[in-house]
């Protein structure tokens, strides 16, 4: 019963702080409201006992991928478009009526379902009894899907290698590189042309 | 729920429902906001939905594969992540802006 409640406060706050994403004009707020969506389901992932994870979403997700959108939008300079329109001015009613349809048909197909479990036998009696859920985990994940797991880490490469190439400045074949004569001071606008 | 085992505090619909919502909140902020930021959370949002699915699943059947599953998707988020930020200040770098509908000189 205690776990229902806290699932039922956990959804709503992740549910109510997606839409708050998705509203907000300041994009620093929200990537703030979305790091709080993230720890909500963290915390649904708890109540699901699937302990590894709810850590991995907050330290890689929360974490990680979060402190590189800070980054980046700190780079950029972005108070500039809040003045700017923030949606679609033809599609935004399409496609808000499109959702709301959309979610309409999922709530009225998934009332109609009866699921039946596989039974796979890794209940969480079963998980203790083995050790701790990440020692388990770790043994399903490597015995079952080392070939895949490896594969991802060179999409993980390959990833890298690619937002390195995409980032980085092209040196056009006519520019030369400018030689400051000594005692000559660069202007501000000239060197932030050459940064 | 005949379905669900009596020892599962939660019905994995819940789950469904609560995936579904976040899901279409995602899509629709794909869908309506026009800063290219806002899209890659909404794309994160959609992401997050399909790991609570997985999670839920992966507790009604007792079977781990799909917690497995969900550090691929999370290794994909990442790259997707790292790729997308570097499309978007690449884009900025050339056009000053990172409104998505203005980004149409391909259109025929």
């Amino acid at each position: 019963m205690t776990e229902k409640i806290l699932f039922i406060v956990f959804a709503a706050l992740a549910v109510a702080g997606g839409i708050g994403t998705i509203t907000r004009k300041n994009v620093v707020h929200a990537l703030l409201v979305l790091v709080f969506v993230f720890l909500n389901v963290a915390a649904i992932f708890f109540l699901t006992q699937a302990y590894f994870l709810a850590v991995v979403q907050i330290l890689v997700y929360a974490g990680a991928i979060m402190v590189l959108f800070v980054f980046v939008i700190m780079l950029l300079n972005l108070r500039t478009f809040e003045q700017e329109e923030q949606t679609h001015r033809r599609q935004r009613w399409i496609a808000l009526a499109l959702s709301i349809l959309v979610l309409a048909e999922f709530v009225i197909v998934l009332a109609g379902i009866t699921f039946t479990s596989a039974r796979g036998g890794f209940t969480p009696e079963v998980i203790s009894a083995a050790g701790d859920g990440t020692k388990v985990f770790g043994d399903a994940f490597f015995n079952n899907m080392l070939l895949p797991f490896e594969v991802a880490s060179v999409v993980l490469l390959v990833a890298m290698v690619g937002a390195i190439i995409l980032v980085k400045r092209e040196k056009t074949a006519g520019a030369t590189t400018r030689v400051w004569e000594p005692g000559e001071r660069p202007t501000p606008e000239a060197l932030e042309e050459e940064v | 729920m005949g379905g669900t085992p009596a020892d599962m505090a939660i019905p994995v619909d819940w789950y469904l429902y609560l995936s579904a919502a976040l899901f279409i909140v995602g899509a629709a902020g794909m869908l309506i906001r026009r800063n290219l930021f806002i899209v890659l959370f909404s794309l994160e949002l959609m992401l997050n939905a399909v790991n609570i699915n997985l999670v839920g699943f992966s507790r009604f059947h007792e079977n781990l594969a799909g917690q497995n599953f969900v550090l691929f998707v999370m290794a994909i988020a990442a790259a997707e992540a790292a790729v997308g930020l570097a499309i978007a200040t690449a884009l900025f770098r050339n056009r000053q802006t990172l409104m998505v509908d203005l980004f149409d000189r391909m259109k025929g």
